[in-house]
């Protein structure tokens, strides 16, 4: 991967990163927790919350129940191709201090993106030009692999964004002097 | 240095338009987050071919909220409309099957009837679910746009001392 930009090593860059990830993670835990807590307030006979919760992920997802995981008897509030994507999803973000730390930005290489959203794309085409029906945990897998570059795409993007607001706007093409220019953006 | 800043609207528009209408399409509505996503990655690309300079991480994260915003608004009105009640009417089929065939209680049936019946749709409801999906597809948005950056956003440094630092990864 590449090396780190300037950016990031700017007063109050860090901080950013470390805080786009946080409400990252938080948000991730409560979106998974979300799709885990419909099916139990089903099965808890909280029928009206549950299908509040369904109807937020129907947007998302097409929540067919045949590819569906259960708990507690009832199917969750996504897919198992999505919660896979989402389960992915958290665990890129679990690795993405060790692999990216918080004093750089870079995006993934084009062709590991390409390379991890091949078994998804080939399983989706596949089914949906009806050759092959895949089982729900095949469907589960494939989405964590494509979901474990993701955060390293979406963090990235969305601290750029935080630093270029505190720096009053962006550099449009990057030079040390340009970036070392004493601004502060804490 | 390139001070060109992006005109992030067409491209979303566009990009958003095309998501939002194929998330509301019967059978393609399966795709569904994988549509927002797709739509931003497209929005990206059309911005990067009408700008001239490259594109950073941050220009994929506007063009891409914003195109899960135009997605969003174009599926509320979708939904609204016949093609909303062919795509529940099919998802609500292929649950009733798989009940049947399987002997397991769906929760979200009941909803479907009453949607495909058209008596579960309000105007507030309808405004809620807007502004709900008009947040989730912008988080997907964002995702899909800073994906089309690293696919499509890179270009080739201006004559002269090629930039450092810059956020776009090299391959």
């Amino acid at each position: 991967m590449s090396n780190g930009t300037p950016l990031a090593s700017r007063p109050g860059g860090r901080r950013a990163i470390i805080r786009v990830y946080a409400f990252t993670i938080a948000g991730t835990l409560g979106w998974l927790a979300a799709i885990f807590l419909a099916p139990y307030l089903q099965s808890r006979a909280a029928g009206r919350a549950a299908a509040v919760l369904y109807a937020l992920f129907a947007p998302v997802c097409h929540q067919i129940p045949g590819r569906s995981f259960f708990f507690r008897g009832f199917p969750l509030a996504v897919c198992g191709r999505c919660l896979g994507i989402y389960a992915g999803f958290l665990g890129g973000l679990a690795l993405y201090p060790f692999l990216r730390g918080f004093s750089r930005l870079a995006l993934p290489p084009t062709r590991l993106f390409l390379a991890l959203s091949l078994p998804i794309g080939i399983d989706g085409a596949g089914e949906g030009l009806r050759l092959w029906s895949t089982p729900i945990g095949l469907r589960f897998a494939t989405g964590i692999v494509w979901g474990l570059l993701l955060p390293f795409f979406f963090v990235t993007g969305v601290s750029e964004l935080l630093i270029w607001r505190r720096a009053g706007g962006p550099a449009r093409v990057a030079s040390p002097l340009e970036h070392g220019n004493g601004k502060n953006v804490e | 240095m390139n001070n060109e800043r992006p005109e992030y609207l067409v491209p979303a528009l566009i990009g958003g338009g095309v998501a939002g209408v194929l998330s509301g399409m019967p059978v393609l509505y399966c795709l569904c987050c994988l549509w927002i996503i797709a739509g931003a990655v497209l929005g990206t690309a059309i911005l990067a071919r009408n700008t001239s300079g490259p594109l950073t991480a941050g220009d994929g994260a506007i063009s891409g909220a914003l195109t899960g915003i135009v997605a969003a608004i174009v599926f509320t009105v979708l939904e609204m409309s016949p093609l909303g009640a062919l795509n529940r009417n099919f998802v609500l089929r292929l649950a009733e099957r798989w009940a049947q065939a399987s002997g397991q209680s769906v929760p979200q049936l009941a909803q479907l009837r009453q949607l495909g019946a058209g008596t579960g749709r309000t105007l507030p409801a309808l405004i809620l679910g807007l502004f709900i999906s008009a947040a989730i597809f912008a988080v997907l948005g964002i995702l899909g746009g800073v994906i089309g950056v690293s696919l499509f956003g890179k270009k080739k440094p201006p004559a002269g001392p090629p930039p450092q630092g810059s956020t776009n990864a090299t391959v």
